[in-house]
């Protein structure tokens, strides 16, 4: 790619009207479908179709034949519903060769990968199992699974036992465990109670570093930042924050895993944020309709939490803001993405509105899009990010910078009022069309 | 798992300065839920400073104390347990646990709290418990002269308590523990 210029696929009108429905695509798409036997082959024929029809730049034709099979039905799919709800046909095609591609033995993850980078259906059960399929909590063996499974969940529950027992559960634990006679009131005779010397162990005011009471009035104030979040999370979703016994006891799921990863890590203990990165998790994994699963959904998401968070870890440290791993670096590199892809763009938001990434960019990538999109669009974006084997952070990025191209006209007619009004408020859009134009930067990317 | 303070015969300022320095930098803000004060305060600043510790502060009437507002017995309910408070000076002989025993069927409650002996002292009889916790100040009563400063924190957790109590012997914080629980009873109200 030499020129700057913004591509003419980029700029092509379908991308902002509904298209008028090249119908010819549609229905030859939907007929070549429901034959999964030529599927492969059809794949091929439906490439050089769409190609045919966009009169695209020399590089782009190369685009699509590079990437894999399954993303090239997935475009002349696009095309057919961009801004109407994926056709019954499509869905459920993709439907059955996720649940196929799931249910084998030893799971391609390669196949997954590709299969979730387009976002995954939202029928029940196929999303729990992929998204811990990619975080790497079940191993690509199903046979592997069950062992696994205990294993985790005991461990986490081991965790709750050491981590999260209040001070007087232990003493009167250490008082069985040593044997005494309990005294009991209304019983028997009269005397004078016997104490014991504990001057060395622990009592409630105590102000050693190794006492129990110490670290838990220490760690009273986070426990109220964690409570405070976890109530104002997502209170438009009934999972969340109604008043049934089922949110409240959802809320106390989240925040023990929360509490837990504080007290593991003390390096970042809790940040405000982490309540909105959790909540997809432990939704989708709660909401499985396998028993099993679901019951133990909060050890499930404590691990896969951490899995996602590690990736991250270093944008929730103030120290490491401006280091190269650090949030900075980051926004920097969504920016250089930005002006590599269409300079004009970049020029104008940051030379002429000066509109400094940072204003809208540590929200985007910090939370992970959380905040900008419904949360069920947010599923299928995270579908995208966790797809990525290179981890999220370069789908994140990918998809900032796509965010951005699709309102490119409204930003470069705006001055610095309106784009951050713009940016800060992102405008509601359709995700698969979103992460199609993601997809697109991004292996435009690898040339 | 409710963290109450039991202390009093304080005398400030006519018996003793000020608490201990060492107690002061152990009671701080936030830990404690209740404080239960058996009364000789006896002025309105040390009311003032204990009310800094922890809002929710139950007193009762000692004979020096200068607020007459005070009532002379107080009961309270904290978890499962009913904490029955008095000074002690009422109860003749003092510090005789059959006549304090008597006050506590009198107040129908499981722990009664009462000093005036700045003794600390804790019985356990057929009606219950019965906890002096001293002297907060180590100042001098009318029987004993040689005080050492002494102070209680109840942790009610359910139907366990453990007493942990403070004592400064010598210039050192010494901590001792007496646990006991309480049966559970039929009628339990919710």
């Amino acid at each position: 790619m030499v020129r700057k210029k913004v591509p003419e696929w980029l700029n092509s009108t379908m991308w902002s009207t509904p298209p008028s429905q090249p119908s010819s695509f549609n229905d030859d798409s939907t007929l070549l479908r429901h034959s999964p036997a030529t599927k492969m082959s059809s794949m091929k024929k439906e490439e050089a179709e769409s190609i045919s029809v966009t009169p695209p730049p020399s590089t782009a034709s190369s685009v699509p034949s590079r990437r894999p099979r399954n993303n090239g039905s997935s475009i002349s799919g696009e095309y057919g519903n961009s801004s109407v709800a994926p056709s019954s046909a499509e869905d459920f095609s993709r439907q059955a060769h996720l649940s196929a591609e799931l249910s084998k033995k030893v799971i391609n993850m390669k196949e997954l990968r590709s299969l979730a980078s387009q976002s995954l259906p939202d029928s029940p059960g196929i999303r729990s199992t992929a998204w811990k399929l990619l975080l790497g909590y079940l191993p690509p063996e199903r046979s592997l699974w069950s062992s696994e499974l205990k294993q985790k969940r005991s461990q986490y529950k081991h965790y709750k036992d050491e981590l999260l027992t209040s001070p007087s559960e232990i003493t009167w634990r250490l008082v069985r465990s040593k044997g005494f006679d309990n005294y009991e009131l209304k019983s028997g005779s009269r005397c004078m109670l016997s104490r014991s010397r504990i001057t060395d162990e622990d009592h409630p005011l105590s102000l050693g570093k190794a006492s129990v009471w110490n670290t838990y009035f220490q760690d009273i104030e986070t426990i109220e930042q964690i409570d405070k979040d976890v109530k104002r999370t997502h209170p438009d979703i009934p999972f969340f924050s109604a008043e049934s016994s089922f949110a409240r006891s959802n809320q106390e799921s989240m925040k023990n895993i929360l509490l837990v990863f504080a007290k593991l890590n003390q390096g970042i203990r809790y940040v405000q944020g982490m309540n909105e990165i959790l909540a997809p998790i432990f939704y989708v994994f709660r909401n499985d309709p396998d028993e099993d699963s679901s019951s133990h959904a909060e050890a499930d998401a404590f691990f896969c939490f951490v899995e996602l968070l590690s990736g991250f870890r270093d944008f929730y440290c103030q120290q490491l803001d401006n280091s190269v791993v650090g949030i900075r670096s980051a926004i920097t590199r969504l920016s250089q993405l930005v002006r590599n892809h269409d300079e004009e763009l970049w020029r104008h938001l940051e030379i002429t509105t000066k509109v400094n990434p940072q204003f809208y960019a540590f929200r985007w990538i910090t939370l992970l899009l959380t905040q900008e999109f419904s949360f069920f669009d947010c599923l299928h974006i995270w579908d995208a990010l966790l797809s990525d084997p290179e981890g999220p952070l370069e789908s994140l990025l990918g998809i900032c910078c796509a965010m951005l191209v699709l309102v490119r006209r409204r930003l470069i007619a705006g001055d610095f009022t309106s784009n951050m009004k713009l940016l800060q408020h992102y405008p509601t859009t359709n995700i698969s069309h979103l992460l199609y134009v993601a997809n697109k930067l991004r292996s435009k990317m690898l040339v | 798992m409710v963290l109450v303070l039991a202390l009093g015969d304080l005398h400030v300022p006519h018996r003793a300065a000020d608490l201990p320095p060492k107690f002061k930098s152990m009671l701080v803000p936030g830990k404690i839920q209740h404080i239960i004060c058996t009364g000789n305060l006896c002025i309105k600043e040390i009311h003032d400073y204990l009310k800094t510790i922890c809002p929710d502060l139950h007193i009762v009437r000692g004979e020096f104390d200068e607020d007459a507002r005070y009532s002379e017995t107080k009961t309270l309910t904290i978890g499962q347990f009913k904490l029955g408070l008095c000074h002690g000076h009422q109860v003749i002989p003092w510090g005789d646990l059959d006549s304090l025993a008597m006050l506590q069927r009198q107040l129908d409650v499981d722990i009664l709290v009462t000093g005036h002996t700045h003794q600390f002292t804790a019985y356990k009889h057929e009606g219950g418990v019965v906890i002096n916790p001293g002297s907060a100040t180590g100042a001098y009563s009318s029987i004993n002269q040689d005080v050492n400063p002494s102070f209680v924190l109840m942790d009610i957790d359910g139907l366990r308590v453990v007493v942990y109590v403070y004592e400064l012997i010598d210039g050192e914080v010494k901590v001792d523990k007496i646990d006991f629980k309480k049966a559970s009873t039929s009628t339990s109200a919710p």
